[in-house]
């Protein structure tokens, strides 16, 4: 007990409670993420100092460079952070409610119903609509595939069906994807694409709004559901033991998992590799239960996010890369390596 | 300016709120600060002086700007001949900047090259036009290809009305020349069904929309029966689908690319290209690549035109009609 | 099912002579209609100022072999790896075989700018290789075997790897990926008879270790003790097994791009069919392979002419319903 940190909440009806390590590592993790953020505040295409940026978050009406600030770098700073944060946790959460490291949002569809509803409304024309109305296709895209995923397994969630399903409809929505680029003139295919690859461009304001409220339910929320995550570890019959509500949680988790992930893909497209990255360098670090898991991925991913986004930026100036290019890159390789020792 | 200013005097005051609340407050005043940013500021397009500073985000602005006697200060990346067309590039001047693909402008270099006008196209820059327009007044085109439009939009954004009429005018003349031309040339074959077809490196594209086609339909040429469908066109893959290529003359444009050559090589060596009307009567007509599908404004439009003079050997003919005058 | 000898040998014939219907169809019909009489004249008396003549031996002759040596060796690589990994749900398409090849003919071309078929189609089975590889590290529990969950996943895993490897060089290079989308949706059609001639050595060579193997591959499916007596046999056996089937799916990936799902459902249907011999399964999944990617691409081309639906997208939306289908099932074995 005394290598834990409780926290208590709700006048202590709900406690949280994290083993030292991870909250040692959270903080860590929290200030690598501040610093980051900051260093990705600073760097673009315009030379900008650490100190008149900071300058221009504080004063902004003494400062040049308060547009570029405020207007083009926090909102994509904050868009990274926030899309990083959901997809690592959501990714947590369908590993352990399917109790393999190789799940994740894209794995079992999620992401691949959000991007044939994005790619159909960019190839029907759906930018007459209004390009606010594409996070929205993409978000509906997901929680419909949710739901069929949901239908098709039947009453008894087992994680083996829940998985398989759902790489089926992975394939089949592939598929439609494919079908709908083949089709579309060049320059809305090239969109697409950059959509399918994952890319923070042009973030706003607005943007970071329409994720916020997710980020701030689910997130919480994730951190609450993590202990019965704990249980469903232990196997079946053990967690029926312990008194959780099997197909209740699993139920539960699935939605939350589905409402993060596809809320970050739908405002930065089909990011892969976040979920399923993050989840696993954050049980190397920190090597405990789940509620300790938690703030550690969403940090993680976070970070990874952050990371890909600068580079996809400054990399190969005046070129925007889309920053899932750099998660692919960079975060396959490293995930081979995690499997790897994951195994041995 | 003065209101992005006071806007983002306004976010760095609740940033400061910010920094010392836990998380939960950081998301929900981010959330509600959004909100405002996107109610409070709106784009601003009036304008006391001719702008000079001026951005443009696709190539058939950069195109019209140059017509207008225009000296853009920063351009997007052309998509062949890079950096720029080589029908723009000496228009351009010198210390021009690029900025980037006309897909993912780079949003900051715009900001720093503080312009007076960007000029953008609803089908690239509708997501991040709330954005253009907070860094500088943006206007964003709605059609893509009618050159006309685009013409009389940009005149009017730079305060360059009378430059814009005159060179529509000229335009006007010119296709109504090529028109009276034209039929003094072909007669009853006048006017003609067209195709654009473009060969690529594992299919052939035939055009039934985009910039060619709308300057063709606007000469006056025709569509053959079978492409009134709707959309960009369609994609062929198989040699055996050669008829539906089939007009009175076609247009053909390509890269200059191996496999581009060997796949244009293997399909016009088969019969059934052969036997199509217009290789028969040797109306197939190759063209450039980068004036018929991708300059796409009012400079474009007239080197295409030019280059259906040349096809059609129109500048020697002389006004036969009773009373025509070309 | 078929259980006397006799009756699977009728079996062969009927799926010979279906792959027979469905490659005449897919000679027959298209924008232009040839009628049958034409297409045996056109074989046997090839007139060269016959443009119906020059349609079938130009292009509709080299895109039906094409289909059908694709089809056939899809669906036996399919079979192949349903008895190694012990899983029904395993395909070159599912467990990422495809995807590896074709990352690497996207890097091969794109990178290296390789434009010969034999120079990709080695790209290919290297791909194949890498993927094949990886998967079976990945699939492998800690007990040394394979569970199908696990090896699915793994699959996933390296498909969305290789993925999203392909697509970001696609996405940097543009020229690339004008030229490269048709073929990532998987097409059989524009391909001249020489690519496939040049591959077809690969294609004999893995089809004579298939002929060499039945008799052994028989003993894969037995239950585990009795394969962990055998030892040493079967693991030749595997490596083997292993090989055909990445210069199988390698080849067909080479000659016509990422085609999902016939390597799963085709073998499932067989052996639905005739049981699990081996000697049965895997003629039957060649001709029955062949016979479904000829009918897919012969409809893909009537849907909407003169356009055609990539082949690989039909594949995919025909074989999806069957594979959740299986995944509905209880047990995942063979």
């Amino acid at each position: 007990m005394s290598s834990a940190v409780v926290v208590r909440l709700a006048g202590g009806r709900l406690s949280l409670r994290f083993e030292r390590r991870a909250f040692a590592v959270t903080l860590v993790l929290a200030v690598a993420l501040a610093a980051s953020a900051l260093a990705s505040l600073s760097l673009g295409s315009q030379m900008t100092s650490p100190e008149a940026v900071l300058e221009a978050l504080v004063v902004p009406q003494r400062s040049d460079i308060a547009l570029i600030v405020h207007e083009i770098r926090l909102p994509r700073v904050v868009l990274a952070i926030l899309v990083g944060a959901c997809l690592g946790v959501a990714g947590l959460l369908l590993q352990g409610l399917v109790r393999n490291p190789l799940a994740s949002p894209d794995v079992i569809g999620i992401t691949g119903g959000a991007s044939l509803a994005a790619v159909s409304f960019l190839a029907l024309g759906g930018a007459a609509l209004g390009e606010a109305w594409l996070p929205m296709a993409a978000l509906s895209g997901a929680l419909l595939v949710a739901m069929a995923i949901i239908a098709l397994t039947g009453r008894g969630v087992t994680p083996a069906r829940l998985v398989l399903i759902g790489i089926g409809m992975a394939a089949a929505l592939g598929a439609g994807t494919m079908l709908v680029l083949v089709l579309s003139p060049d320059t809305t295919a090239m969109q697409a694409y950059v959509w399918l690859t994952g890319s923070l461009y042009g973030a706003q304001w607005r943007e970071v709004a329409g994720l916020a409220p997710w980020a701030l339910v689910g997130l919480p929320l994730a951190l609450v559901f993590a202990r019965r995550l704990d249980a469903l570890a232990l196997g079946d019959e053990l967690a029926v033991g312990l008194g959780t509500a099997l197909q209740g949680s699993r139920m539960a988790l699935l939605l939350l998992a589905v409402a993060l992930a596809g809320a970050a893909v739908a405002f930065a497209g089909g990011l892969s590799f976040v979920g399923l990255l993050a989840p696993h360098i954050a049980r190397r670090l920190v090597a405990c239960r789940h509620t300790g898991l938690v703030p550690a991925s969403a940090m993680i991913g976070a970070l990874i996010v952050l990371y890909a986004d600068l580079l996809g930026r400054i990399a190969f100036l005046p070129r925007d890369l889309p920053a899932g290019i750099f998660i692919a890159g960079i975060g396959a390789p490293f995930f081979i390596y995690l499997l790897h020792r994951w195994r041995s | 300016m003065r209101k992005c200013v006071t806007f983002a005097a306004f976010v760095s005051i609740q940033l400061r709120v910010l920094t010392m609340r836990p998380s939960v407050g950081v998301f929900l005043l981010l959330g509600v600060l959004a909100l405002q940013s996107t109610a409070g500021v709106s784009a601003q397009e009036s304008h006391d002086e001719r702008p000079v500073r001026i951005v443009t985000l696709y190539q058939g602005a950069t195109d019209t700007a140059l017509a207008l006697g225009l000296e853009p200060v920063g351009v997007v990346e052309s998509w062949l001949e890079r950096p720029m067309y080589r029908y723009l590039r000496d228009k351009l001047p010198a210390g021009v900047r690029y900025l980037g693909l006309e897909t993912q402008p780079d949003l900051e270099a715009v900001a720093g090259l503080v312009p007076d006008l960007v000029v953008g196209t609803r089908y690239r820059h509708a997501a991040v036009y709330p954005l253009l327009s907070r860094i500088a007044p943006t206007v964003i085109a709605d059609t893509a290809h009618d050159v006309e439009a685009m013409l009389e939009m940009m005149g009017e954004a730079t305060g360059r009305e009378v430059e814009a009429q005159a060179l529509l005018a000229e335009w006007r003349a010119r296709v109504a020349d090529f028109r009276c031309r034209a039929e003094a040339r072909l007669g009853d074959a006048w006017p003609q069904r067209v195709s654009v077809v473009s060969f690529r490196g594992d299919h052939v594209r035939l055009y039934y929309d985009g910039f060619a086609r709308s300057v063709l339909d606007q000469l006056g040429f025709l569509r053959p029966a079978g492409q009134r469908g709707s959309g960009w066109g369609i994609k062929l893959v198989s040699r055996e689908t050669l008829p539906a290529l089939d007009a009175d003359a076609i247009f053909i444009f390509m890269r200059d690319d191996a496999a581009v050559a060997e796949l244009h090589r293997e399909w016009t060596a088969h019969p059934l290209w052969q036997s199509l009307d217009a290789v028969e009567q040797g109306r197939v007509y190759y063209v450039d690549p980068v004036i018929w599908s991708m300059g796409a404004g009012i400079l474009a439009a007239h080197q295409l035109l030019e280059e259906l003079y040349e096809h059609y050997e129109l500048h020697d003919v002389v006004h036969r009609g009773e009373g025509g005058k070309c | 099912m078929l259980t006397t000898p006799e009756a699977r040998l009728m079996g062969l014939v009927m799926g010979a002579l279906l792959a027979l219907a469905a490659g005449l169809a897919s000679l027959t019909l298209g924008a232009t209609a040839i009628a049958p009489a034409t297409l045996v004249e056109a074989l046997l008396a090839p007139d060269p100022s016959s443009v119906q003549h020059l349609i079938l031996r130009t292009e509709r002759l080299p895109r039906a072999l094409i289909a059908a040596v694709v089809g056939a060796s899809l669906a036996v690589a399919g079979a192949l790896m349903q008895t190694l990994t012990r899983n029904a749900l395993a395909a070159p398409s599912i467990l990422g075989i495809n995807a590896g090849a074709m990352c690497f003919v996207v890097v091969a071309s794109s990178i290296f700018a390789l434009r010969s078929p034999l120079a990709l189609a080695w790209a290919a089975f290297l791909g194949a290789f890498v993927a094949a590889l990886l998967v079976a590290l990945l699939g492998r529990g800690r007990d040394g075997g394979f569970s199908p969950v696990r090896v699915v996943l793994g699959g996933v895993a390296v498909t969305a790897l290789f993925v999203s490897l392909a697509q970001g060089l696609l996405v940097i290079d543009q020229e690339g990926f004008e030229s490269l989308l048709l073929w990532l949706a998987g097409s059989v059609a524009g391909r001249g008879l020489d690519m496939l001639l040049s591959l077809l050595p690969f294609f004999l060579v893995a089809a004579g270790v298939c002929l060499m193997l039945v008799r052994q591959l028989n003993l894969l499916v037995l239950d585990d003790e009795v394969v962990k007596g055998l030892g040493q046999r079967t693991a030749r056996v595997k490596l083997l097994a292993g090989v055909a089937v990445i210069v199988l799916a390698g080849g067909s990936v080479a000659l016509a791009g990422l085609i999902g799902f016939v390597g799963l459902i085709v073998p499932h249907m067989v052996r639905a069919l005739f049981g699990r011999d081996h000697r049965w399964v895997l003629p039957g999944c060649a001709l029955l392979g062949a016979g479904l990617l000829l009918a897919a691409d012969t409809l893909a081309r009537l849907l909407m002419p003169p356009q055609e639906v990539p082949v690989g997208v039909m594949t995919a939306l025909l074989g999806t319903p069957f594979f959740l289908h299986l995944a509905r099932r209880r047990s995942f074995t063979p």
